[in-house]
């Protein structure tokens, strides 16, 4: 699989920094993690406009944020994902280079307390317990963080609970251990175990993927944007505004109007290989979900139910098995994908597991059509919709429907629509099947899957001239 | 520091390179294709409606028809007349010209299912079968396939359980609007009249792991692979569903047509879309973000009353089996004997935050079409007592499954709260009367 350089990914999916001396063994060789190692995180706090799903030469689409600017990347939001394992000491240097105080916190872990304009701060934490975490300024509460100074941090644990595989945690639940030793070793999940790679097939152990939500209001971020220097833009009014602002019928109110994970709306999310799980049958994923923003969201994923293990810290005992989570304001949320077969493909016993498929009748409207196993589904993944040689100038913008792709979004309104007509422009990533690992006579590995997740070239962005 | 002197410009990622894709991500493709992968139908229940629904016919064999969509005016509780967007089933008269919402499918699992969709009126739609989780074609996804046109969806149900099917369109106008209907997977007996049982009415059966509560007669323990159909499963004698639902009469009077929001390829796909087609028009509006809701229903009945009240639905409103193919009896409010196994089936299809009280016990047995403690995927969890009188909160699209037997007659009602999905603010509490005698 071609990945770009992790610079480019920056902020936008799980490029992230490591923190500590030791490389651990589930980040070295991990394709999934586009990682830089740190000894030291080196923050500013600072400001930028950022041109958002719908900016092109046609319109002005943007919209004004604060930000977490480590040294190692280029400026995004959210800031980076920091991984590290449990107990590493992190130290971070943070240089406030906005006009009112800001704080890096971390709840239950790390408070720098206020950072005065101009003044830089070196504080340092423990991380304590294996989980996963939002950073975030919590001065001037919500504003700082919604404004966008906002990040993960991914603590995995060193070690399994002896006898058993690897889990996200250090003391999982009876039922987090037996779903995680149960991938890859029972007949209901055939394939590899979580902490499990294969070299030969290019997939990583340890699959896992970062999801920050946020809710951005374009009109209110810019409103704080122009509020007088060195004065707090009242938190009460900067909630009322984002919440219960009046419906205009032009739109032109101040409620969110661009949804993102890890900074991307839509197709810039659902192609990006660090947020869309792409993945064979048989290859496991963990997602970690956080909620920066304010709003309340209702994630829908296709072609898998996914278990969620953990909620908010606490490792759950009852995992359910579910296609929709709520996800509320700063909720922090675990999901294992398990990557199987999706479940209502026909097969000989129709009961969810992985039998035979159905053998098909040959169908005289497709071409060289006979009977074969619905699975894989050969001859839709040489399906192109629009057809191959349907133009648009130059280019043919026919599409293979292989590797199968799927999509997980958010099933709340709003944050579909509010960039116009379809998901592409709303709060979403995917799903993508590559291939599969249980077929007959080995690993099977779908076309396209190579190329499909980029953009692999670079190309001139869209946007107004000389703004970028 | 400020917006005007920002210290960092953020670019808008490229699309160079992947332009199909991108366009096809708001602006997929109409096309009616073959199906790949063709199996021959096995679905029975198209042939059971045709025989026992006056009028009904099955014109193609073995096949659950859906039509999309039939634009129609229905009247709010209060008189006003508001648009929809709806499905129809051109096989059975009364679903015809469209329901609210749409038929419920019922189906057992294990079949091969077979759906020929029409999308007429103004297009584009698909049919997704949220929860089922076939192929991307069969998925009924525009952008990761195809938009419709005409096509026949297969896949086959594995897991029992309660699932809806909807546009995948555009969801604000084509899901809220009201393109949408619940989907049922029963056991693989269901509609198999051999064993001398009701298929047309109730008991019915529904999967669950009731080990751990023999309140419930009848249940039936076992494992999936034996091959028994009832294995893990249980009877129930009263079936209520419960769709909950919230309506922005704005919104409708803003969107009348079917594309009005959609963005246009530009002919740079990535430089000059147009994004923006819709703010030159009658409403000057460019998209859908702010949502305020005004009517409120369950089940495609209205509760009658305003913003900020308490009101109830009538007693006694029930499912007609032709809208819910063939099976006579289905509740909306319920009305139950004592000691009778009732399930109810919820569907949260509003948009803001809702929470549902019910005056008893209840024991929940499924999430999402998943049975809890079914093995073996559900060797990691239980069903579980949600006590009476605490609020059970559901987002959208989230379905729950849940079991109630009471001993001792009650006369009371479910409660459901409307709250604003933004600010919390309450909007309404909808109760729909429980009687058990």
């Amino acid at each position: 699989m071609k990945r770009r350089d992790f610079v480019k990914y920056a902020g936008g999916g799980l490029a992230a920094l490591v923190v500590g001396s030791v490389m651990p063994a589930w980040v070295s060789n991990n394709q999934l993690l586009a990682v830089k190692q740190v000894q030291e995180l080196n923050f500013t706090i600072t400001d930028a406009l950022k041109n958002m799903v719908t900016h092109n030469e046609n319109h002005n689409a943007q919209s004004y944020f604060w930000l977490y600017k480590e040294a190692n990347f280029p400026a995004e939001i959210p800031g980076p994902h920091i991984i590290t394992t449990e107990g590493s000491l992190i130290k971070v240097s943070i240089t406030n280079g906005l006009d009112e105080p800001h704080a890096f916190f971390i709840p239950g872990m790390v408070n720098s307390g206020p950072i005065a304009p101009g003044a830089t701060k070196n504080i340092q934490f423990v991380a304590s317990k294996a989980g996963t975490y939002l950073y975030y300024d919590n001065l001037n509460a919500p504003v700082n963080r919604i404004m966008g100074l906002h990040g993960a941090l991914v603590v995995m644990p060193n070690e399994a609970v002896p006898g058993h595989k690897f889990t996200p945690y250090t003391a999982p639940t009876t039922a987090v251990q037996q779903l995680f030793d149960d991938f890859g070793t029972t007949s209901h999940f055939p394939g590899l175990s979580w902490e499990q790679g294969d070299d030969s097939t290019h997939t990583p152990a340890f699959r896992q993927y970062v999801w920050i939500l946020h809710a951005v209001s374009s009109r209110l971020f810019a409103e704080v944007g122009n509020y007088p220097p060195g004065r707090d833009y009242p938190a009460a009014q900067f909630i009322s505004a984002y919440q219960r602002d009046r419906f205009r019928s032009d739109g032109l109110n101040r409620k969110p109007d661009f949804f993102t994970i890890n900074g991307q709306s839509g197709w810039f999310a659902a192609h990006n290989p660090y947020i869309t799980p792409n993945h064979r049958v048989g290859e496991p994923a963990v997602v970690r979900i956080l909620n920066a923003g304010l709003s309340l969201h209702s994630l829908h994923i296709h072609a898998n139910h996914v278990y969620v293990t953990g909620v908010n810290g606490v490792v759950l005992t009852n995992l359910l098995w579910v296609d929709t989570y709520t996800v509320k304001p700063l909720d922090v949320i675990e999901w294992v994908v398990p990557f199987i077969r999706p479940p209502d493909v026909p097969n000989e016993r129709g009961i969810g597991l992985a039998d035979k498929p159905l053998i098909s009748i040959a169908n005289p409207e497709i071409k060289g059509s006979v009977p074969h196993p619905v699975w894989p589904p050969t001859e839709e993944l040489n399906t192109h919709f629009p057809k191959i040689g349907t133009k648009t100038g130059d280019v043919d913008i026919s599409v293979q429907l292989s590797p199968i792709c799927y999509p997980m979004h958010d099933h709340s309104e709003t944050s579909q629509s509010a960039q116009g007509g379809n998901y592409g422009m709303g709060m979403m990533s995917g799903l993508d099947f590559i291939g599969d690992r249980n077929t007959p006579g080995g690993v099977t590995t779908f076309p396209g899957a190579g190329m499909y997740h980029g953009p692999n070239q670079t190309g001139p962005a869209a946007g107004h001239e000389g703004q970028h | 520091m400020s917006f005007s002197k920002p210290e960092h410009l953020i670019p808008r990622r490229s699309v160079v390179g992947h332009e199909g894709e991108w366009v096809k991500s708001f602006d997929p493709p109409q096309e009616s294709p073959p199906t790949p992968e063709l199996l021959n139908p096995t679905n029975p229940v198209p042939a059971f409606v045709a025989a026992t629904i006056p009028g009904a016919t099955m014109s193609i064999p073995n096949n659950q028809r859906v039509h999309l969509m039939h634009g129609r005016d229905l009247p709010m509780w209060d008189g006003r007349k508001l648009a929809f967007f709806l499905i129809g089933n051109p096989d059975v008269p009364e679903a015809s010209e469209g329901t609210f919402p749409g038929p419920t499918i019922r189906i057992p699992r294990g079949v091969v299912f077979h759906s020929y969709v029409e999308a007429h009126g103004q297009p584009a739609h698909t049919i997704h079968w949220h929860g089922i989780e076939p192929t991307a074609m069969n998925d009924g996804v525009g952008h990761t396939s195809m938009e419709l046109g005409e096509y026949t969806y297969q896949w086959q149900p594995n897991h029992i359980g309660s699932y809806f099917y909807h546009c995948h369109r555009s969801t604000i106008q084509h899901f809220d609007f009201g393109l949408y209907g619940f989907l049922i997977v029963e056991p693989p007996d269901a509609y198999d009249p051999s064993d001398g049982k009701n298929v047309g009415g109730y008991p019915r059966r529904t999967a669950a792991n009731l080990s751990d509560y023999p309140i419930f007669p009848g249940f039936i323990g076992g494992k999936l692979e034996s091959g028994d159909p009832h294995a893990m499963t249980v009877p129930y004698d009263v079936e209520a569903l419960w769709v909950i639902d919230d309506i922005d009469s704005v919104w409708r009077e803003q969107a009348d047509h079917a594309h009005q929001t959609f963005p246009k390829m530009g002919d740079e796909p990535g430089i000059n879309d147009d994004f923006h087609d819709n703010d030159r028009g009658k409403y000057d509006f460019f998209s859908f973000h702010d949502y305020n809701p005004d009517y409120f229903v369950v089940t495609g009945v209205n509760f009658p009353g305003r913003i900020g009240s308490t009101v109830s639905i009538r007693p006694g409103l029930t499912v007609p089996a032709a809208l819910n193919s063939g099976v006579d009896g289905m509740q909306i409010s319920i009305n139950a004997r004592r000691n009778q196994t009732i399930l109810v089936r919820l569907l949260c299809a509003a948009y803001t935050k809702i929470k549902i009280t019910l005056p008893v016990d209840v024991v929940v047995i499924a999430h999402d079409g998943r049975s809890l403690g079914v093995p073996p995927f559900g060797r990691y969890n239980q069903p579980y007592t949600i006590p009476a009188g605490t609020p059970i909160e559901m987002s959208t699209a989230q379905r729950l499954d849940v079991l109630i037997r009471s001993s001792r007659p009650l006369s009371s009602f479910g409660q459901i709260e409307y709250r604003n999905h933004l600010s919390d603010a309450f909007l309404m509490n909808g109760r729909i009367p429980i009687v058990i005698k």
